[in-house]
């Protein structure tokens, strides 16, 4: 009633954007640490570096996004990624004339599973959870009897991609902007976003408005798997070759990034602005503990502390 | 007078400079049924809070038992026997029903292990205590009607040794004989010296159940007395601030053609085929109790529930509905009982909310068209009179009344030609009520036609210009508007063995 009617105006001036600035705070205080430590963590270059790798992560947690604000979930990402580094380096085989067909295909092979997930969990009420749990061992293993060693090549075209420039931006990241900033208008502008939003946020409401659920879940299981496998041709652009170690515990850094930037794992709340943060404040961490030579035992320690310190700050302005 | 067991003296609270309270002085003696009536948002549930210790004060004082507190904290309410029983029911809902009642605070062993035998004793003792020792004490409470998750609630609050219980609501759930048992076990409660404080919408209840009412308006108590010294019109008049001579407005009897048939329809919730014939402005009403197939029937015309036989037909085609979104493409509308889990996005906001069902309509490729969009919502704002600060504002921080226009708009704005109103009036304030009545009525002269299901025989009566009643999964019997009372009514929707 009355004690609740107030809260709007708190949400209103602090509310969702707290949330939201509390990433973007503790990535502030991230470069602090990391001006005041070395010089080298400010550099252009180094920059530079964090904000592509940064689009590496970007790209498939844009995706588990989508996925997680219709109260879903995709553990499979990181096979994905996996199987599409792979496929393609063994397709493309260093030909030039391949790059093009090798991109549709693995893309469309992304598309597919995509689509696989989304009819298992539709037609045959199949957990999410439950069904990409299955895809993630499946794919992995189908990944891993192509071959356990690097293995294939990619073309010349595809390997200078990965250091090409637009002005101080790295192409890649350039490329990440373009998603996310399609991705913004999507979720705000169009019918399919509202439709996103509505199904996380009540499945039978939205089935008695006569939401098309399950096309709408077609559509971002799709697009999440879609987007793994681009990440998997930028790794392939990265490495050279198709190494099977790629995309090794993916989908957590995927599902953490999203949580930390504030999307709620039961759906129906969060959006690209957050995600972007989470994406950031996960590869500033990791790049500035590696500038500040933190041994690798510790640092997986010191990343648990900060989603906890990240996750505690909204249960704080939840309360 | 003397034995007075809770004064809330000269409470005021404010939500971020909105006064919530003013001076509120509330007091109860042992042993009394007290009923706290007001609109929505008139601070009934801000009171009480602020008793539960869910929310502190700004000024005021409680005395409780002789002592004197600034306020408590949710434990400390608790311990001193103060529980209150919310609309939302606090049971875990695959535990056991001993399991819940003592929830927390088990019989234990040293070690933590748990005295199956005592409690399983304990909890026996408090349900006969409470007058229903017929509740299994070994079955999940979610495997119990909701009016025995109720009972069982009652008996947490009970074993917790509760002097004062405070219940929300607690016909919002009821329907019928249940809430005559509600009644029962209040009288009982009431004889065992326990107070009881009693919020509530409906009327008839409070003057069933009450010794003692007290009304609150904004958030300021506009009087407290005897329920002996009034009559349902005074306190009407008091609640709203106006009086209302006529609540149902009048039907013109000007029906068209049919709208809706319904030909022998069958799901595996109906016991057996259903059919009849709804005409264009026309209001049918549907009544029955609880779990009588009432909104069973509503899913099965909606498509949200699968049938085994029979179809509709509407506006003289025919069809089966195979699913909501057919059903609504078809010119069905359904505004359901349940609307935080049915019928709102209630994270979302009101704009999402309401052109959710028609954003095809006002998008082009697939791209919403925010001006129309905004256009749409402003005009359903002003049609409906829906009280909000602005359209991105979150449905849930709404009250009752408006969530319910936001509901109605969401569905007028798909143009029905018949529209399925389940409980279109409940958990909301006497002055929505009356301005859903006059939006019904509007539909019905525009041509609308209504099926309308509702637990409140006078609202069935009043609105209604045929009435269906169910019983068991089936129609057990229909009238005339005019014709029928709720005498009538009452005996076709009971059987003779009582279902519990």
């Amino acid at each position: 009633m009355t004690a609740i009617s107030m809260q709007p105006l708190r949400r209103l001036v602090m509310g969702r954007n707290t949330r939201i600035l509390a990433v973007y705070i503790l990535i502030g205080i991230l470069l602090l640490i990391g001006a005041l430590s070395s010089e080298r963590f400010l550099s252009e270059r180094n920059l530079f570096n964090v904000l592509r790798q940064a689009s590496f992560l970007g790209v498939v947690t844009l995706g588990q996004m989508l996925v997680i604000l219709t109260a879903g979930i995709d553990l499979s990402v990181g096979s994905v990624v996996k199987l599409t580094v792979l496929v393609s380096a063994v397709l493309m085989n260093g030909s030039s004339e391949n790059t093009i067909p090798v991109m549709f295909i693995v893309m469309g092979l992304g598309l597919l599973i995509g689509f696989v997930h989304a009819f298992f969990i539709n037609q045959l009420d199949i957990n999410p959870f439950i069904v990409t749990l299955a895809s993630y061992v499946i794919l992995r293993g189908i990944a891993l009897s192509i071959s356990t060693s690097p293995i294939g090549k990619s073309s010349r075209e595809v390997l200078l991609f990965y250091d090409q420039r637009l002005g101080p931006l790295s192409v890649i990241f350039v490329l990440f902007i373009l998603l996310v900033a399609f991705l913004y208008w999507m979720l705000r502008y169009t019918t399919f976003g509202r439709y996103i939003y509505a199904l996380g946020g009540n499945q039978e409401v939205a089935r008695l408005s006569g939401i098309p659920i399950k096309r709408v879940r077609y559509g971002v299981f799709m697009l999440c798997s879609l987007l793994a496998s681009l990440c998997g041709l930028l790794w392939l652009s990265r490495m050279g070759v198709g190494d099977p170690v790629i995309g090794n515990s993916l989908e957590l850094s995927t599902i953490t990034a999203v949580i930390i930037g504030g999307t709620s794992l039961f759906g129906g709340r969060g959006g690209v602005i957050g995600t972007i943060g989470g994406v950031l404040l996960l590869t500033i961490l990791a790049n500035l503990l590696v500038t500040l030579n933190v041994p690798q035992y510790y640092q997986g320690l010191i990343e648990g502390a900060v989603i906890v310190a990240a996750v505690a700050l909204y249960k704080q302005d939840r309360a | 007078m003397t034995d007075t067991i809770l004064e809330m003296r000269h409470i005021s609270k404010a939500f971020a400079g909105v006064q919530a309270l003013r001076d509120v002085s509330f007091a109860c003696q042992k042993g009394e049924v007290h009923a706290l009536v007001g609109e929505n948002g008139a601070g009934k549930s801000t009171l009480m809070k602020i008793l539960a210790g869910v929310h502190q004060a700004d000024s005021g004082e409680i005395v409780y038992k002789g002592t004197t507190y600034r306020g408590f904290k949710p434990r400390e309410a608790l311990d001193k026997g103060i529980s209150v029983i919310y609309q939302e029911l606090a049971l875990s809902p695959y535990l056991t029903v001993a399991e819940n009642i003592f929830l927390g605070r088990e019989p234990r062993y040293r070690g933590g292990i748990i005295k199956t035998q005592q409690l399983r004793q304990q909890a026996a003792a408090v349900l006969k205590r409470l007058g229903v020792p017929d509740i299994p004490l070994d079955i999940p409470v979610s495997e119990l009607t909701v009016a025995r998750q109720q009972m069982v609630e009652i008996a947490k609050a009970l074993s917790r040794n509760a002097d004062l219980i405070v219940m929300d609501e607690p016909s919002a759930i009821l329907a019928g004989h249940e809430l005559d048992q509600l009644f029962v076990t209040i009288e009982s409660l009431k004889q065992q010296g326990v107070t009881i404080v009693y919020i509530s919408h409906r009327l008839d209840e409070v003057f069933r159940v009450a010794n003692q009412v007290t009304v609150l308006k904004d958030g300021e108590v506009v009087s407290s007395q005897p329920i002996s010294q009034l009559n349902r019109a005074e306190l009407v008049r008091l609640m709203v601030g106006r009086s209302m001579d006529e609540i149902y407005p009048k039907s013109k009897h000007q029906h068209g053609e049919p709208a809706l048939v319904v030909d022998g329809i069958l799901t595996d919730h109906l016991s057996e085929k259903v059919s009849f014939t709804l005409n264009k402005g026309e209001t049918l009403g549907i009544a029955g109790m609880v779990g009588s197939g009432r909104t069973e029937l509503a899913r099965a015309i909606f498509g949200a529930d699968k049938l085994t036989a029979g179809s509709i037909q509407i506006g003289g085609k025919k069809i089966v509905p195979r699913s909501p979104r057919h059903a609504i493409r078809s010119g069905i509308a359904l505004v359901p009982e349940d609307r935080k889990g049915q019928g709102l996005f209630t994270a979302l906001p009101i704009r999402n909310n309401i052109s959710i069902s028609i954003l095809k309509l006002l998008s082009h490729l697939g791209i919403i068209d925010r001006k129309r969009e905004n256009a749409v919502v402003e005009q359903s704002r002003r049609s409906l009179s829906i009280n909000m600060a602005n359209a991105d504002l979150e449905v849930q921080f709404l009250s009752g009344g408006n969530q319910q226009k936001v509901v109605l708009a969401k569905w007028l704005e798909t143009r029905p030609a018949v529209i399925i109103l389940d409980e279109p009036t409940r958990g909301v304030d006497v002055g929505a009520k009356f301005e859903i009545y006059q939006i019904m009525r509007q539909l019905n002269d525009t041509g609308v036609a209504i099926l309308m299901i509702s637990s409140e025989l006078p609202e069935v009566l009043g609105m209604s210009d045929r009435i269906l009643v169910m019983r068991d999964g089936a129609v057990a019997g229909s009238f005339e508007g005019g014709a029928a009372t709720e005498q009538a009514i009452i005996e076709r929707a009971t059987s003779q063995e009582a279902v519990v």
